[in-house]
């Protein structure tokens, strides 16, 4: 065996492509470490690059790809390779024993493979020492934390791919088997993935992982930035149980290897083969005689057809027989269609309804192995006489060179086409299984027979390409995955623009109310640009095609030259002229008509933005006290016009006398203003469209001036990406920031770190400090305006209805347009949403006997699923908010559903824009949280939390409106719903605060400081405020919110801050407890609670419960460095029983000072105690919410 | 119509001269293209087959350039690979049809009864159906001839055809092409002198590259006519032989060791003279040579 082990060694270190892969791997690894050209992915913001997490995910993700296909190469071919070169009968004639031959083979394979992986490791370990790597970025070189996940994740993962491969390349001797296997360990990984996406499920998933990835991902997603910093994943846990229930299934899989191999040269079905011959010679005198007839033979353009249409039912049937084929075709499909078993992706666990556009979406997980069967089966038709050596045959048949490539390529495309058919049928079927019966066919059409297969028609033309110019299967298939990524590096480079990106069209998102919108012309000129490229490609595969022996591209130009003809001719050149042409077209269109630039342009004007108008920032402003704006929407050509004007006020104490006027800089958004009193411009920024201009007399304190202005945005033509989504055909949701403004815009700036870096600019804080004295004077939507009387007239076409904040004065048609005139009573926030859509409407009041609501949802047509349970949540929350808080300040209540391009809602003043994406296509179960019930509830909160009770734009603002929102909304929820949702919702909310602290950019802030997080300010706004309400009494939370609105609504001069919202939570809070308030809102603190063993004994009918706990108590800093502080606290114990339907019930809950780490605490209950623990109801922000209750068991007899 | 081939050469990319300045000139009928494995046979059977291109040369098959008009070639040529392979899961029957429209046969009926025609013709009329992946090397080679004789080519290009048959399948596959018209050209090529003393009317000898040797079979016997010498030997005397004569075959008959001299006179008393076969005119060519040398 050791001779074996040493020939296989031997033979492997003379094979080039064994330093080949050595060399992939090594690079990979190096220069993702040194460039940024290649990006694995790893930490962001403050994560050092070489944060031991980032090593080890970077690491586990190389050693599956390309490790996968590497290892798939090298370990199914020792055995294989005996049969390809017909050495086996040699081989197996020798005097040795399967398990020396197997074991040999084997082992000196998966060598030589360990000895290839280690290239991620060298490549890493030179890489980061590399000097132009910049060190502000790294930690301390540490080649500990580069051994560890080799260890851990790297060597099991290879010793679990070389067992797989070895067995089913020994076993089936078919190298295609061990690439299937390969494709489908890594659809097994991706359902691991899916099951990632479900709450219940993760576990789970993290175990069955076959590479590690997401039992990695798992165990540390909750890691802090400076966890990730400095700690490695060990052989523990659930990384553990992984690690050996895979190796196990590996071991499994060589044993089988080894017990089922055999010697024998002609496997099982090859037996018959000898029985051929038994009919020799009955019939020669017949064949002697046979007469061989005369026939005609046809050329020409006709015959060409028939000869085309022949072929690619031949290619047809040839592919569809492949198991091989077969195999990956129902794998994916089986594997796309599993996807349905794991929900269609709605929020907080909940489903949506599986309309088409949805399923399409799951459908497309497909895409994959459309990929996979393009790129492998491009190579195999062009292949295919060579691999069964028929080619010299055929090459010498007398049909013209297009007629084999293009029969090969419809038999592809027929292929496509069925595989789509299949898909659309899988997902129809899935429709009717969940009982949802609306299939829209021509959006199935659209999307899988429009803009699905002209994708896979463009990579088919570029598989063909590909491999006739390279004449070498492996590297014609290695030279598909180098193109991929070529074009990702290119846009790293700034080469970003669609007509550089390889079959770029797209439909882009389906939405129901705006169809596929905008999307077809671009789509169609795209599309058109890319076949004229296809098509010029495929000239040079006719051109260059290999035809008889000769394989030199010299030889086959000489050859192409002679089969040079009109008809090429004219296909090249109409190709071109399509490439060109539709090229001409779209560039016209989106760099002449349209602007472009890259993403890089974008950020140097950002930053010029600054550098050169940063000084203007705090300059005063007169305020907008008063719009009056007339807005013109025209759907069918996605146009608008709003001629308007703003009455600007001097609120100051000081006579003011200039203006900073900023205008939108897009191309298609055209301002013109006029002022009532003499300005002369004193400077003016075209590029930025920021003028300043100098009144001529002074505005005094008091005095006020009047601006007319027309604002014009027409869409013209197309644009290369990212079309504006807002103004459409169908749904039409915009909001003032069209309009003109006043003075520096900060939001304008440059935020991330790096790309300021790059521009020279320093860091920014995200947000001002919470003192900042400008900057509480200014509330979150600049310092523009306080607040504005406002009045709107909309026009619309005559089947659309528009809406903007106000009540409606008139509605009226005037030449074939529609008109509504609305106006506020009551100044409203200088921020106001126009929507225009064709709508359903359902309308209800609400009263409390001193208020009447008119309340209003305007829907699309068909999504009335849950505008009755909106409509409830609207009274709830407002029966909630009026009680608790104060009364709602308007007499109506609108939500207007919007298309899913946007997936939000946003509170304008008594009008809320909703997405259809978030609550109208929701399916809401019995379990589930109510989220269209939450967000309705969230939404209207901010009628109180923004419109009433207004923030600075400082730090912890979004404690003040979103945090606020929260508390409200989960409040209503309280009233409505059984506490297991309610604690479902908060599960699902401190989940996502965990994660959210990990993947943090900058740094963490405790809550009243919070700079724009949303796992903050909503997330853990909702854990705290409802931890705050456990401790103090809903009660008492809520006359601290009446006080702060008793003093701080419609505050103009000075808007809240959040050192507000703690010092009347102080107020109300017990002595006892004040430490509670700096805990859950100034301070990030985190408990480890854990139920360590509860007992029980029966004593008179009675249960004592003794609970053996421990707590320990964190507190962080902005990166996630975690002190242990000494426990001083009150924490819940908690005692479960099981009712009657086998529920958890809680039978005890009670707050117990604890002060020791470890304590025991004993209870006496009625009721047959079934769970007990500490925090059971998690509360407490804990990282391991699960261990807090544990099962209660009966005492031992004996214990004392 | 006659095939005319004219200096042709070819050297290969690894620096191996396959065709040097080759002239033939081949008639309709069967020729026979003789020589040793790796002499360049195949190189030449693939250019006349539009399959590969000289450096240098030219080929004309009546007013056709072969090396340019390869469609006008490919329409009358039926050609016969030296190695190939069938689809494994096809039956004989449809990859038959499938190539016959390839081959232009797009007459529905004319097609079927030309394959019926030829797969009875190749005695596999009874295993049209079966997988080609079953079938024995003789089966295979038939098809092959089968797939060769569609739509009635005026040039055939059989490669090496009886090389790996059992005698009685060498048999079956020379008498199939023994049938082919006299209108044909047809060329063979093989490195087995009986294939051609059976079938040929004509032939060359080609070694390294080299044509030796062309013409009718009964010209080349005439040619060495009185030449040949036979004798047993031992084994030191065969060393003595081979370094003082010109020694052009050894072969054992019955168990003793004869050798085939090539001479003018009688080389000694030992050796008699025999009347020469195809086979000495063969091997006169690829070994007779040396003398001049010497």
């Amino acid at each position: 065996m050791l001779e074996i082990l040493k020939f296989e060694i031997k033979y492997r270190l003379k094979r080039p492509e064994t330093y080949i892969y050595f060399a992939i791997l090594f690079l990979m690894s190096f220069s993702a470490i040194t460039t940024d050209v290649i990006q694995v992915g790893g930490g962001a913001g403050q994560v050092k690059e070489n944060a031991p997490t980032t090593i080890s995910f970077f690491q586990i993700i190389l050693s599956v790809i390309p490790g996968l296909i590497l290892a798939s190469s090298i370990m199914g071919q020792p055995i294989l390779r005996d049969f390809n070169n017909n050495t086996a009968s040699m081989m197996f004639t020798a005097p040795i024993t399967k398990t020396q031959y197997l074991g040999g083979r084997f082992l000196g394979s998966l060598l030589v493979n360990v000895l290839i992986f280690t290239g991620i490791f060298f490549g890493m370990a030179l890489g980061y020492l590399m000097p132009w790597i910049d060190q502000e970025n790294l930690l301390p070189y540490n080649l500990g934390h580069m051994v560890k996940p080799f260890l851990v994740y790297v060597l099991p993962n290879i010793f679990i791919m070389s067992c797989l491969f070895f067995a089913s390349g020994t076993l089936s001797r078919k190298i295609l088997v061990v690439y299937i296997q390969g494709i489908f360990l890594f659809i097994f990984y991706a359902i691991t993935s899916e099951l990632m996406e479900s709450w219940d499920n993760q576990n789970l998933g993290a175990l069955l992982d076959p590479f590690g990835i997401n039992t990695n991902g798992h165990v540390t997603r909750y890691w802090t930035v400076a966890e990730q910093n400095s700690q490695t994943v060990g052989l523990t846990g659930l990384v553990l149980w992984n690690r050996l229930l895979w190796v196990g299934i590996a071991l499994v899989a060589l044993l089988f290897t080894f017990w089922k191999f055999n010697f024998n040269l002609i496997s099982g079905k090859g037996k018959k083969v000898k029985k051929a011959e038994v009919t020799r010679g009955s019939s020669d005198v017949i064949a002697a005689a046979v007469e061989i007839p005369k026939v005609t033979q046809y050329s020409g353009f006709g015959t060409s057809l028939e000869q085309i249409t022949n072929l690619a039912g031949f290619y047809f049937k040839w592919l569809t027989n492949q198991y091989t084929f077969l195999a990956l075709v129902i794998g994916g499909i089986l594997f796309t269609a599993a996807g349905f078993f794991f929900g269609l992706g709605g929020m907080y666990d909940v489903d949506v309804y599986p309309s088409t556009y949805r399923v399409l979406g799951l459908l497309s997980d497909f895409n994959i192995f459309f990929f996979i069967i393009t790129v492998l089966y491009s190579g195999e038709l062009i292949w295919k006489e060579r691999d069964v050596k028929i080619n010299l045959i055929y090459d010498a048949m007398p049909y013209t060179n297009y007629v084999s490539l293009i029969g090969k390529f419809l038999a592809l495309i027929l292929v496509f086409v069925v595989m789509l058919f299949a898909l659309g049928l899988v997902g129809i079927t899935a429709q009717t299984m969940m009982g949802f019966t609306n299939y829209e066919l021509p959006v199935y059409f659209k999307s899988l027979f429009i803009d699905d297969l002209s994708n896979w028609v463009l990579f088919a033309f570029l598989g063909f390409f590909m491999h006739t110019m390279v004449n070498h299967k492996f590297i014609g298939h290695s030279m598909m995955v180098v193109f991929f990524v070529g074009t990702l590096v290119l846009s790293q480079l700034g080469w970003e623009h669609n007509m550089l990106n390889f079959a770029s069209g797209s439909l882009g998102r389906y939405s129901d109310m705006n169809g596929f919108g905008h999307y077809f012309q671009p789509f169609n000129w795209f599309s058109s640009y890319w076949l004229g490229f296809a098509l010029v490609l495929f000239t040079m595969v006719l051109f260059f095609t290999v035809r008889g022996a000769e394989t030199a591209l010299k030889t086959r130009f000489k050859l192409g030259r002679l089969r040079w003809n009109k008809g090429m001719a004219i296909l090249a050149l109409m190709s071109l002229f399509l490439f060109g042409g539709a090229g001409a077209y779209i560039y016209y269109n989106t760099n002449i008509l349209n602007e472009y630039q890259n993403s890089d342009d974008t950020n140097a004007d950002q930053a010029e933005y600054e550098k050169s108008l940063k000084k203007y920032e705090g300059e005063p402003l007169l305020k907008i006290v008063g719009t009056y704006v007339e807005v013109d929407v025209f759907p069918e050509n996605r146009d608008f016009v709003a001629k308007g004007n703003y009455i600007l006020k001097n609120k100051s104490d000081q006579p003011i006398d200039k203006l900073y006027l900023q205008l939108r800089s897009e191309k298609e958004i055209q301002s013109k203003v006029e002022f009532n009193v003499p300005v002369e411009v004193e400077e003016q920024w075209d590029k930025f469209k920021f003028t300043i201009y100098n009144l001529v007399s002074p505005i005094a304190p008091g005095d006020s001036i009047k601006m007319d202005f027309v604002t014009n945005y027409s869409t013209v033509g197309f644009v290369e990406s990212g079309s504006n989504t807002e103004v459409l055909h169908n749904g039409t949701f915009f909001n003032n920031t069209y309009f003109p403004t006043f003075g520096y815009q900060s939001r304008l700036e440059l935020g991330g770190d790096d790309d300021r870096k790059d521009n020279d600019l320093p860091e920014k804080e995200r947000m001002r400090p919470r003192d900042d004295p400008q900057a509480i004077t200014e509330n979150l939507l600049g310092g523009t305006s306080d607040r504005i009387d406002f009045e709107i007239i909309m026009s619309t076409s005559p089947e659309q209805i528009a809406i903007a904040p106000g009540y409606l004065q008139r509605e009226w048609e005037e030449d074939g347009r529609r008109y509504f005139h609305y106006k506020m009573d009551v100044p409203i926030l200088n921020f106001y949403s126009m929507v225009s859509a064709e709508y359903e409407i359902i309308s209800d009041k609400w009263s409390d006997g001193n208020q009447d609501v008119n309340l209003e949802i305007y829907y699309h047509k068909g999504h009335d699923y849950n505008v009755d349970n909106m409509l409830k949540s609207m009274k709830k929350s407002l029966d909630y908010f009026t009680t608790n808080f104060s009364p709602y300040q308007y007499r109506q209540l609108r939500i207007m559903e919007f298309p899913r391009y946007r997936s939000f809602a946003q509170s304008f003043s008594n009008t809320v824009p909703f997405s259809e994406d978030i609550g109208f296509m929701l399916d809401v179960g019995k379990e589930d949280v109510d989220i269209p019930f939450y967000v309705t509830a969230h939404e209207i909160a901010h009628q109180w939390w923004a419109h009433q009770v207004t923030e600075a734009d400082v730090q912890g603002n979004a404690m003040s409106s979103e945090t606020m929102s929260q508390y409200s909304a989960l409040m209503v929820m309280k009233q409505e719903f059984k506490p297991e949702i309610i604690q479902k919702f908060l599960e699902l909310e401190l989940d996502r605060y965990l994660r959210g602290r990990a993947t943090e950019s900058k740094k963490e802030q405790p809550l009243d400081h919070v700079e724009g997080q949303g796992y903050i300010h909503y997330r853990k706004g909702s854990l705290i405020m409802y931890a705050l309400q456990d401790y103090i009494s809903e009660d008492s939370v809520n006359v601290a919110l009446r006080r702060i609105i008793d003093k701080w609504a419609y505050k103009e001069d000075r808007y809240i801050t959040s050192d507000v919202y703690l010092e009347e939570f102080r107020k109300v809070t017990p002595d006892s407890l004040q430490y509670i308030v700096s805990d859950l809102f100034e301070k990030i603190t985190l408990f480890e609670n854990r139920t360590k063993e509860a007992t029980y004994e029966e004593r008179d009918g009675k249960y004592i419960v003794n609970i053996d706990a421990s707590s320990i108590k964190y507190q962080a800093d902005s990166l996630g460095n975690e002190t242990k502080i000494p426990v001083n606290d009150w924490i819940d114990i908690g005692i479960y029983t099981q009712d009657e339907d086998g529920e958890d019930k809680l039978i005890y809950l009670q707050k117990h000072k604890i002060n020791q780490e470890e304590m025991t605490f004993q209870v006496v209950v009625n009721e047959k105690p079934t769970k007990a623990g500490i925090d059971p109801i998690n509360i407490l922000i804990d990282r391991n919410p699960d261990d807090n209750r544990k099962r209660v068991v009966l005492a031992e007899a004996d214990s004392d | 119509m006659i095939l005319d081939i004219n200096n042709l050469s070819k050297t290969y990319a690894n620096g191996v001269q396959a065709l040097k300045n080759v002239n033939l000139s081949i008639p309709q009928g069967m020729f026979g293209l003789l020589g040793p494995n790796g002499a360049g046979k195949s190189t030449l059977m693939r250019t006349i087959a539009t399959l590969q291109e000289p450096d240098e040369g030219t080929i004309r098959l009546g007013d056709i350039d072969v090396l340019t008009q390869k469609d006008r070639v490919r329409e009358i040529l039926g050609y016969l690979p030296q190695e190939f392979g069938v689809y494994p899961r096809i039956g004989a029957e449809t990859l038959l049809n499938h190539l016959a429209v390839l081959k232009g046969i797009t007459d529905n009926r004319e097609r079927k009864e030309v394959v019926h025609a030829l797969l009875h013709k190749t005695n596999l009329y009874d295993h049209r159906k079966k997988n080609l992946g079953g079938y024995s090397g003789g089966m295979k080679q038939r098809f092959g001839i089968a797939q060769a004789l569609l739509a009635n080519p005026q040039l055939i290009i059989v490669d090496e055809p009886t090389a790996g048959l059992d005698p009685a399948e060498r048999n079956r596959f020379l008498n199939l092409l023994s049938d082919l018209g006299e209108n044909t050209v047809v060329i063979l090529s093989t490195h087995i002198v009986e294939d051609v003393k059976e079938l040929c009317t004509n032939m060359a000898v080609i070694n390294e590259g080299e044509v030796l040797l062309s013409g009718t079979p009964t010209d080349a016997l005439k040619n060495i006519k009185g030449k040949i010498w036979r004798r047993q030997v031992t084994k030191d005397e065969l060393t003595q032989y081979e370094s003082t004569l010109n020694v052009i075959s050894k072969k054992r008959s019955a168990g003793k060791p004869f050798i085939h001299v090539m001479s003018d006179s009688k080389p000694d008393s030992g050796f008699t003279a025999v009347t020469p076969d195809l086979e000495d005119v063969y091997f006169s060519e690829l070994f007779g040579k040396k003398e001049k040398v010497a």
